[in-house]
C-alpha cells in the first residue's frame, strides 16, 4: 500500500511526464517549428547549451527576492506593531497601506527605478512592495486574534505590557504570520520578475527576466522556455520551504 | 474587622449598552466557604465571577477582598485563581509551561517555578504529561491542567465558571469528587459557577439560586458541611433530597424570569 505522502507527489508527477510526452510527440510528429513552439527536448538542450548564462541569471533573480522578502517581512512586521498600537494610528494609516497595495507594481515601478539610481535596489524595493500587503494584514490580523479568556487571565494575574506582548500577542499572532509570510515568498519572486521586466536592465547584473526579453527578441523561443522553466522551478522550491516552515513553527498546535 | 474572604454589597453592573447584567447583589464568602452560583442562562453568574476577578467594573456598590481592596490581590494570604468554561491553555506551550505561566508572571525563579508546577500536576494525576502540548490531551486533561494552574499559586480563593459544562458526566463526576477534596480536605475557599443542579448539590456548602432580567440572588440554601462528598454520597437519599429542594428553588428563580421578562414584553 502506498503512503499518502508518496502518492501525494507520485500523482501529480506522473500527469507531468504524461503532457511532456504528448506535447514532445505533437512537436515532432507535425514538425512543429522551435519557433513557434519548441518541444520540451529542445527547451531541455537550451538549458544545457546555456544553463551557466541562465542560472546566473537565476541567482541574481534570487538575490533580489530574498532582499525582497526580509524588507517585507520586517517592514511588514513594523508595520503592524505600529498600527495596533492605537485606533487612532491604525485609522489614519490604513488608507494607505490599501492605496499601496490597490496600485499596481507595474504602474509605479518605472517611478521607482527613476527614483532609485541603485538599479538592485529599486528592483528589490519594487518587489517588497509586493509582498509587504500579505505580511501587515496577516500580522495585525494575529496581533488582534489572542484568544479573548487568554487575554483576561494575563489581565488578572497583572502581568506587564511586555509580557503581555512577548508572552501572548506574539505566539497568538504566529499562525496568521506564518501564513502570510508564505504568501509574500511567492509574491517577492513575481516582484522580482515584474520589477526586472519593467527595468529592462542590461550587463551583468541582470535577472531572469531580462533573459526571457532578450531570447524574445533574438526569437529563441527554446531559450526562453528554458528560462521560464528555471523561474518555476525556483518559485516551487520557495514554495514548498515556506511551507515547511510554516509546518514546523506550527508543529505543536492542533 | 472584616475577616470575610468576599464581601459584596449591593453590587451592580450596566453594561455601556444599557443592558442590566446585575441588580444589587448582596454576597460574602467565609474562608473554606465553598459557594455555588446556579441559575437560568443570561442570570448574570459570569458577570459577577467577572466583577470579582476585576475584569468588569461594577456601576455601583461596595467589594471587599479580605477586607481590603484589589490592589491588594496577589500577595500572601490574598491570592485568587480563576479556571474559565474552556481550559484557555497557550496552544504553544508545553503543559509545565501552561502551569507554570501565573509563576512566571510573578517573576518566580525557574527552578522553585517548576517544582511547583510539577506538585501542582501531580496534585491532579498528570505528573505525566509535563512536556506533551494541549493539543495531545482530551478535554477532561486539558481541564486538569487548567486546575493545576490555577493550583499553583496556592490560592486563598478559586473561582470556577462551569469548569466542567463541556464534559462528560463520567468525566464530570470525577473532577467533583476532586474538586470536594480540594475544599473540604484542604480548606481552598471556592466559588463556582454551573448549570448543573447534580453538581451545585454535591460540591456546596451554600447555594445561591440567581434569577434573570436583571441578575439578582433569589435564593440561597445551605447544605452541611460534614458531609463527606463522595460517591456514596452521590447514591444517598440525603443527596436525592436536596436535588429536589434545589431543583424547586430553581424553578420558582427561573420562573421569576420569566415573569419579568414578560412584564417587560
Ligand atoms: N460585555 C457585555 N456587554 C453587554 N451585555 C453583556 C455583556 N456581558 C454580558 N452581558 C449581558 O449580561 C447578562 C448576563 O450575562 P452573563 O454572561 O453574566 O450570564 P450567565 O449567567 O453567565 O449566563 P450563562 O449561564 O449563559 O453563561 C446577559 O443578558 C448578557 O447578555
Ligand atoms: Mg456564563
Amino acid at each position: 500500500m502506498m503512503s499518502s505522502r508518496t502518492f501525494s507527489l507520485l500523482a501529480p508527477v506522473t500527469l507531468g511526464i504524461i503532457i511532456l510526452g504528448i506535447w514532445e510527440g505533437v512537436c515532432r510528429f507535425w514538425h512543429i517549428p522551435p519557433y513557434l513552439m519548441p518541444s520540451p527536448s529542445a527547451i531541455w538542450r537550451a538549458l544545457m547549451l546555456d544553463g551557466v548564462a541562465l542560472l546566473h541569471a537565476l541567482l541574481i533573480t534570487l538575490e533580489i527576492t530574498f532582499a525582497a522578502l526580509i524588507a517585507a517581512v520586517v517592514g511588514g512586521v513594523l508595520v503592524a506593531f505600529l498600527l495596533v498600537q492605537s485606533p487612532l494610528i491604525e485609522r489614519c494609516l490604513m488608507p494607505y497601506v490599501v492605496i499601496m497595495q490597490v496600485t499596481p507594481i507595474v504602474a509605479i515601478a518605472p517611478l521607482i527605478i527613476i527614483l532609485i539610481h541603485n538599479t538592485p535596489l529599486a528592483l528589490t524595493a519594487c518587489a517588497a512592495l509586493v509582498a509587504i500587503f500579505p505580511v501587515i494584514s496577516n500580522t495585525l490580523q494575529g496581533l488582534r486574534s489572542v484568544d479573548p479568556d487568554l487575554a483576561a487571565y494575563f489581565q488578572m494575574h497583572k502581568a506587564s505590557r511586555l509580557q503581555t506582548l512577548t508572552r501572548l500577542r506574539i505566539p497568538s499572532a504566529l499562525p496568521m504570520f506564518m501564513a502570510g509570510l508564505r504568501i509574500a515568498t511567492g509574491l517577492s519572486l513575481v516582484g522580482a520578475i515584474v520589477a526586472e521586466f519593467v527595468a529592462g536592465t542590461g550587463g551583468n547584473s541582470a535577472g531572469l527576466a531580462y533573459q526571457i526579453l532578450q531570447s524574445g527578441f533574438q526569437m529563441d523561443i527554446p531559450r526562453m522556455f528554458a528560462a521560464l522553466f528555471l523561474i518555476t522551478v525556483a518559485g516551487l522550491v520557495l514554495y514548498t520551504a515556506a511551507a515547511s516552515l510554516q509546518r514546523f513553527a506550527l508543529r505543536h498546535r492542533s | 474587622m472584616n475577616t470575610s474572604v468576599l464581601s459584596l454589597a449591593g453590587i451592580e453592573k450596566v453594561f455601556p449598552n444599557g443592558v442590566r447584567g446585575l441588580s444589587p447583589v448582596d454576597l460574602t464568602v467565609e474562608k473554606g466557604d465553598f459557594v455555588t452560583l446556579i441559575g437560568p442562562s443570561g442570570c448574570g453568574k459570569s458577570t459577577l465571577l467577572k466583577l470579582i476577578a476585576n475584569l468588569h467594573t461594577p456601576s455601583g456598590g461596595k467589594m471587599n477582598w479580605w477586607g481590603g481592596n484589589f490592589g491588594d490581590v496577589g500577595r500572601k494570604g490574598r491570592r485568587m485563581a480563576f479556571v474559565f468554561q474552556d481550559a484557555t491553555l497557550m496552544p504553544w506551550a508545553t503543559i509545565a509551561k501552561n502551569v507554570r505561566l501565573p509563576l512566571d508572571l510573578e517573576k518566580v525563579d525557574r527552578a522553585t517555578a517548576d517544582k511547583r508546577a510539577l506538585a501542582a500536576l501531580e496534585r491532579v494525576g498528570l505528573g505525566h504529561v509535563t512536556e506533551h502540548y494541549p493539543a495531545q490531551l482530551s478535554g477532561g486533561m486539558k481541564m486538569r491542567v487548567s486546575i493545576a494552574r490555577a493550583l499553583v499559586t496556592e490560592p486563598d480563593l478559586l473561582l470556577m465558571d462551569e469548569p466542567f459544562g463541556a464534559l462528560d458526566e463520567f468525566t464530570r463526576n470525577r473532577l467533583d469528587e476532586e474538586m470536594a477534596r480540594l475544599c473540604y480536605e484542604d480548606g481552598l475557599t471556592t466559588l463556582f459557577v454551573t448549570h448543573a443542579l447534580h453538581e451545585a448539590a454535591f460540591l456546596s456548602s451554600r447555594v445561591m439560586v440567581m434569577a434573570a432580567r436583571p441578575g439578582r440572588i433569589h435564593a440561597q440554601y445551605e447544605i452541611d458541611r460534614s458531609i463527606l462528598r463522595n460517591e456514596e454520597f452521590r447514591l444517598s437519599d440525603q443527596f436525592a433530597g436536596i436535588s429536589r429542594e434545589l431543583a424547586i428553588l430553581l424553578e420558582d428563580a427561573s420562573r421569576e424570569s420569566m415573569i419579568q421578562q414578560e412584564v417587560r414584553a
